[in-house]
């Protein structure tokens, strides 16, 4: 069991380090971390994707 | 032929006996059995308005919070010092760590999707407020989560938080400098209780349908909000789209746990802290003793300190409540340890001299020793100040030192006076009082004036939905002001409380319907309906 673990022990490592110093955003009184900054950008970029693009597949409809 | 025979033979079997009409379980089924029956639990078709990528982000949190739980049972299997030892459970703890920003992501996405298009319409205020109570209550179930990480992240969380807390009054039962108290919360009973208002929500979704759209141009006999849909249907698979929603987030949540990890910054102890800067310990201990650290003059909920309080308008609301976490610093951080250490006939004079001494006598010593120990040395372990008259001080400070950098003063200050302990209180004071926390914690960017609650350690994505609550101590009057931490919660609580009884706030309630935004959201549905409508003409 344990040399099974032992074959996966180095996905558990990561494959990019983020424990290196902060990065961070400033504007005015915002200090926002990168990668909350990135989250914040994403969020918003996916709720305007969710909103404009079609919605695949016509589907059958009934009354 | 044969379904409508089966359908008859269960509404009867639902309405029983004659006889039973009045028994409880009979009215409950009778109950259940209309409001929700299988066909709605479970429907294979949607109203065909049902078409826009919006309405995936449910499931998807939905799915996320399945994979937080299931993540957060295989770390509870193996205790809460597990995923710091081995790297089996770090991963689990990267799957638990990004399952939650998942769920978050998806969360805040459903939420402006449903804001948009004004869910609430049709007797759904309901749906809408077990969704903000959701919201809200996740927030709390991974603010005590990141309290239970037992690194770092979570003595600064704990730390600053414990002001919040106290100035609204909840700290005097709610601590978030116990381990314990939190862990137990984070993995039983907000769980417990967020589970709970899911599976309401979910049921309201179910028994009240999705809203339909605001009427298109030209709608005739278009159905009222709180009516069933009259128009057309589509097929809908629910557990198709539940499967596929759960084999995105899974695989998302794993790539992001073997791309990137999860952060745990080694918790300091106050044999770190002795060890890496004594003088600082040792002026710290000081002020402790003096009665000058912020510990010692907190006042409620651990000590009496008349006017220390922070007060709301003229309302102080940790004094409804006095002393609940007893801590005495002078006694607690530096006598009460002291007296233990029974092998030193030197500090037991020291100490005994002290002690007899007279309370100006106390205060003369305590001031010249914390003033040399500005201009202090260390050597040999020993912190050494310029010849002056400082009583014992010097001898019990580096008894004192000594003690934490040989880890005995860790123990000693954990509370529970026995074998096991899990109450971090007295050591989290002791150590929020010192310099070297705080400068690690600016390092970190995690100072209140770094909008320190909503950062992580390095470069990972932390409690990001605490904008608001870290934005309100940045600006003014909030950032001037002395009762700063109960301003700002009385202002989250009444912002929470907005959004919670948005469907009843005129103006507020109409926002999207000034918008438009949910012509976009049902941009198929208008098409169609309005082209129709013009085709009849």
């Amino acid at each position: 069991m344990e040399s099974l673990i032992a074959v996966f022990i180095p996905i558990f490592a990561a494959l990019i380090n983020l424990s290196t110093p902060g990065e961070y955003v400033n504007f005015g009184v915002i200090s926002i971390s990168a990668a909350n900054f990135v989250v914040v950008i994403l969020m918003t970029v996916v709720f305007f994707l969710a909103i404009f693009l079609p919605f695949p597949g016509k589907k059958e409809r009934t009354k | 032929m044969n379904n409508l025979a089966n359908q008859k033979d269960r509404e009867e079997a639902v309405r029983g006996l004659g006889e039973d009409q009045d028994m409880w379980t009979n009215k409950v089924r009778r109950r259940i059995y209309g409001k929700l029956p299988p066909e709605k639990l479970l429907p294979d078709r949607q109203p065909s308005y049902v078409s826009s990528w919006i309405y995936v982000f449910g499931i998807l949190t939905l799915s996320a919070l399945v994979v937080v739980i299931g993540s957060g049972i295989v770390l509870s299997l193996k205790g809460p010092s597990w995923w710091h030892e081995s790297p089996e459970g770090h991963f689990i703890n990267s799957v638990h760590l990004w399952s939650v920003e998942l769920f978050f992501f998806f969360m805040v996405i459903h939420l402006w999707g449903k804001f948009f298009m004004a869910s609430w319409r049709g007797k759904r205020a309901l749906t809408w407020m077990t969704g903000m109570l959701t919201f809200l209550g996740s927030v709390g179930t991974a603010f005590t989560g990141y309290l239970s990480q037992q690194n770092f992240d979570s003595q600064w969380i704990s730390t600053q938080a414990k002001d919040g807390l106290n100035a609204a009054g909840v700290g005097s039962f709610f601590n978030v400098l116990d381990f314990g108290q939190m862990l137990m919360w984070h993995i039983v009973l907000l769980p417990v209780v967020v589970v709970a208002i899911v599976v309401l929500h979910v049921i309201m979704v179910r028994v009240r349908g999705v809203v339909h759209p605001y009427p298109p141009k030209g709608a005739k006999d278009y159905p009222a909000d709180d009516m069933g849909w009259t128009g057309k249907y589509s097929r809908y698979d629910i557990i198709k789209e539940g499967t596929i929603a759960m084999t995105v987030v899974v695989l998302l949540t794993l790539v992001f746990s073997v791309v990137f990890s999860s952060p745990d910054e080694k918790p300091l102890t106050l044999e770190s802290w002795a060890r890496s800067s004594p003088t600082d310990f040792v002026a710290t201990a000081t002020s402790e003793l003096a009665g000058t650290s912020v510990a010692a003059s907190y006042g409620y909920p651990y000590n009496t300190v008349p006017g220390s309080g922070q007060k709301l308008g003229p309302i102080a609301l940790p004094d409804i409540f006095g002393v609940t976490i007893p801590v005495d610093p002078a006694n607690d951080f530096v006598l009460k340890p002291l007296s233990t250490d029974l092998n030193d006939p030197s500090l037991a004079n020291a100490l005994r001299a002290y002690q007899a001494s007279s309370s100006s006598q106390k205060t003369t010593w305590l001031a010249n020793y914390s003033k040399a120990l500005d201009s202090a040395t260390v050597s040999n372990g020993v912190v050494k100040v310029s010849s002056g008259k400082y009583g014992s001080l010097p001898a019990m400070m580096n008894s004192l030192l000594t003690m934490a950098t040989s880890g005995g003063l860790d123990t000693s200050l954990v509370s529970g006076n026995g074998f096991y302990g899990t109450d971090y209180t007295k050591p989290l004071l002791f150590l929020a009082d010192s310099q070297y926390m705080a400068g690690i914690a600016q390092k970190d960017h995690f100072l209140a004036t770094q909008w320190g609650m909503m950062n992580e350690t390095g470069n990972f994505p932390g409690q990001a939905w605490l904008w608001l609550y870290t934005f309100f101590y940045q600006i003014k009057p909030f950032s001037s002001s002395g009762n700063a931490d109960v301003m700002v919660w009385a202002t989250m609580i009444v912002l929470s409380g907005v959004l919670f009884a948005v469907p009843f706030i005129p103006g507020l309630r109409s926002v999207p319907k000034m918008t438009r935004l949910y012509r976009l959201i049902w941009k198929d549905y208008y098409r169609e309906a309005e082209a129709e409508s013009k085709a009849k003409v």
